[in-house]
């Protein structure tokens, strides 16, 4: 996409993660042609989606169509897909014969569909296993941030009613992508809350002057930017190379970064940031669950540290 | 030519001249040694036109991206060749002069900088003017042609090596802040001056106490027009905070990478690692980003300040790692390896000092990047 075509696509989708979300959000991306976008230039159009959904706190079934786009899992828009559990990034699934074993999260669109479809490991292959969504047991999450709409599957084993499917994609490139929106997502969160902080910073007046002056404030401030800055860098990285680790580590810096922004932010906004009556708490709660899905921070970060020990090499360093 | 026939042909050239380009030294070598290096690399890049690419036509270069040279910068730095900190002081001077001296002082001088037939300082810093440069001192009074030069500098890296100086004088009042001042280009044997080297905390003389002494300075070697010097420093210090310090991701990544290759088993904390490596690659993209955007032509600005504060947190995560994994290296081993540590550690300390401190870039971002007005 060029820039004026891209300047339009941006509007629209602005208005709509701004104006809708859920089922909402949806329809009205499906309207806008953000699928048929993806093919075309799935970079912006994942950047752009993301990062506005972060923005405006919104949510969507983009990253399900992402995970399954990505393996080749089923792509009716009646099958909803299973993403793995909070800070876990293995196939959610595992097969034995007839009977499947499951643990994860179904978005609220994913809740909705008659079916949903769980790739799954069976011995060393990747499969597609769809099972009826009823037959999952899933419960609502309340949690941290009920308006992400969430449902949990508790660890169960489901009888398959049919033989599940060879699966043509990689589980690793699913994750990748997930990763890759995901960390577009917090930054987009991350964004909001330094926007929050910074108009409190201006109109709060305190010792006969708006906060914004003093210089503990006014460095928090500049902490956050240069977190939502670093991690914007890494994300853009992660794009430019197209390698699977990068992606993780993306999504990693985006995760660490986020916690970052929560906490200077907060502080500037005190004590009507710790209130429900202001809109902090909500891209706070939404940045921890966020930092969960597809491996939090911390648990990639000890994964890629120990591969490192392991094998003694570091990953190249991204080419001018 | 593209960056990539850049960099192949460039490489080549690297392997080719293997012998030649090697330092004749150990380690990190002596501050004599280092600066006789740095010239013999610049000279021979320079000749078999690599360090040429990137530069201006109208200054000795043969025009071109400026990628090539950040490419340049990167892969001597990567393959040890020379001491990066101090091989990249031309890409925090050469801009800024070829920006605002004279077109035909311009021409004759960066080449020779380039080619490492001359070093240049920087005289910015004063004994009662760090942080707050618009406040400085050090006296420039006008005198016909010329102009005569009084007062002292402080920190000026490279000094006593130096042929030039890109100098900030006091032209105005005592009161006239960032508007009386003036940059001058002044040649460092002209009668009057005095260079003490200062030995540095990580044992180098790299910088110097200078003191001017009625020094005269013809005057088109003012750089801009009189009073200007404040837009000269605002110019300079960009490249100073982002793409002068491209070249440091490379040399950490092969700092790191030998840390991983030594570290005795079980000494490396994996989580620690993991994140000081993500830290790195962060700082290496964001640094990326900057000089593409210097490539296509776009001002550098505030927005080097991140840069900057990015390049302080990770040098100094690396070898705040280092010195957690390798602590008897640091500390008491006197083999070259662990001088080598110890002295790279102490050096990364005066990350987030150099090029304006942490946390004046912080009072730039919130300034000049969030708007959030003055601080005072
Ligand atoms: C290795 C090295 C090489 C150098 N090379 C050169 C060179 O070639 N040429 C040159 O001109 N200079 C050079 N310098 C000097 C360098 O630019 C200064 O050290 C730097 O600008 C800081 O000034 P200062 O040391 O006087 O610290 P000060 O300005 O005195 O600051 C002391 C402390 O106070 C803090 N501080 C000051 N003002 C504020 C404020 N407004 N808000 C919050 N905190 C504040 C600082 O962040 C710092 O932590 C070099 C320094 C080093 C370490």
């Amino acid at each position: 996409m060029d820039g004026e075509e891209l300047e339009l696509f941006e509007r629209s989708l602005r208005h709509a993660t701004a104006s809708a979300t859920g089922a909402e959000l949806d329809a009205a991306l499906v309207e806008l042609g953000w699928h048929d976008a993806l093919e075309v230039d799935r970079r912006a159009s994942v950047a752009l989606l993301f990062g506005l959904q972060g923005e405006a706190g919104s949510t969507s079934a983009a990253l399900d169509h992402l995970v399954a786009t990505a393996t080749g899992l089923a792509a009716a828009a009646s099958t909803g897909v299973v993403l793995p559990a909070i800070d876990r990034w293995d196939p959610p699934g595992v097969v034995h014969g007839r009977t499947l074993q499951v643990a994860g999260l179904v978005s609220s669109a994913g809740a909705e569909c008659p079916e949903v479809v769980v790739a799954a490991t069976a011995g060393d292959a990747l499969v597609a296993a769809t099972v009826p969504t009823e037959s999952l047991g899933l419960r609502p999450v309340h949690g941290v941030d009920p308006w992400l709409g969430l449902h949990q599957i508790p660890a169960r084993e489901v009888a398959l009613p049919a033989e599940p499917t060879p699966v043509e994609g990689s589980w690793t490139d699913a994750v990748a992508a997930a990763r890759l929106a995901l960390a577009q997502q917090l930054v987009g969160t991350s964004r909001t809350m330094l926007r929050l902080a910074r108009e409190h910073a201006l109109d709060r007046v305190q010792f006969g002057q708006p906060i914004a002056g003093f210089q503990a404030v006014r460095h928090r401030l500049a902490e956050t930017l240069v977190a939502i800055e670093t991690a914007e860098a890494m994300i853009d990285a992660a794009w430019l190379d197209g390698d699977p680790g990068t992606a993780a580590m993306a999504k990693a810096v985006a995760g660490r970064e986020a916690r970052v922004a929560a906490k200077h932010c907060q502080q500037v906004l005190a004590g009507i940031g710790f209130t429900t009556e202001h809109d902090l708490h909500r891209f706070v709660r939404r940045a921890l669950v966020l930092n969960g899905l597809f491996g939090s921070a911390k648990s990639i970060t000890s994964a890629f540290g120990a591969e490192l020990v392991e094998s003694r090499q570091l990953p190249p360093l991204l080419p001018l | 030519m593209d960056i990539d026939e850049y960099r192949a042909a460039f490489d080549a050239w690297l392997d080719d001249n293997r012998e030649q380009l090697a330092p004749a030294y150990e380690g990190k070598g002596t501050l004599d040694e280092q600066m006789a290096q740095i010239a013999k690399v610049k000279r021979l890049a320079f000749d078999a036109d690599f360090g040429r690419w990137g530069w201006p036509e109208r200054v000795g270069g043969l025009g071109g991206s400026t990628l090539f040279r950040a490419y340049l910068q990167e892969a001597v730095t990567a393959r040890d060749l020379v001491e990066p900190g101090l091989f990249s002081m031309q890409e925090v001077l050469a801009p800024t002069m070829i920006d605002f001296a004279a077109p035909e002082l311009a021409a004759t001088m960066v080449a020779r900088l380039l080619r490492g037939d001359e070093t240049w300082c920087q005289g910015f810093s004063e004994p009662g003017t760090g942080s707050n440069l618009g406040s400085l001192s050090c006296r420039s009074v006008r005198d016909g042609d010329t102009w005569r030069v009084t007062g002292q500098k402080v920190w000026t890296s490279l000094a006593q090596y130096a042929q030039r100086c890109v100098l900030l004088t006091r032209s105005g009042t005592p009161e006239s802040a960032h508007r009386g001042i003036t940059a001058l280009f002044l040649d460092m044997d002209s009668p009057g001056i005095t260079v003490r080297p200062i030995e540095t905390m990580h044992g180098s003389l790299e910088f110097s106490e200078v003191f001017f002494d009625d020094v005269v300075v013809p005057a088109e070697r003012m750089l801009g027009a009189e009073g200007q010097g404040w837009s000269v420093a605002m110019d300079l210090l960009p490249y100073e905070r982002s793409t002068a310090l491209w070249q440091r991701a490379a040399f950490l990544h092969s700092r790191l990478q030998r840390l991983l290759e030594v570290a005795p088993p079980g000494s490396l904390d994996p989580l620690k690692l993991g994140e000081v490596t993500q830290t790195l690659y962060a700082f290496r993209a964001r640094s990326r980003g900057t000089q593409h955007r210097m490539a296509s032509g776009a001002p550098l600005g505030s927005e080097t300040s991140i840069d900057k504060v990015l390049l302080a947190t990770a040098e100094q995560a690396v070898f705040d790692l280092v010195a957690d994994t390798l602590p008897a290296e640091v500390t008491v081993g006197d083999d070259v390896e662990s001088h080598l540590w110890r002295t790279e550690y102490l050096y990364s300390r005066a990350a987030s000092i150099y090029g304006g401190s942490s946390e004046i870039q912080r009072n730039i971002i919130a300034r000049r990047l969030l708007d959030l007005g003055s601080d005072r």
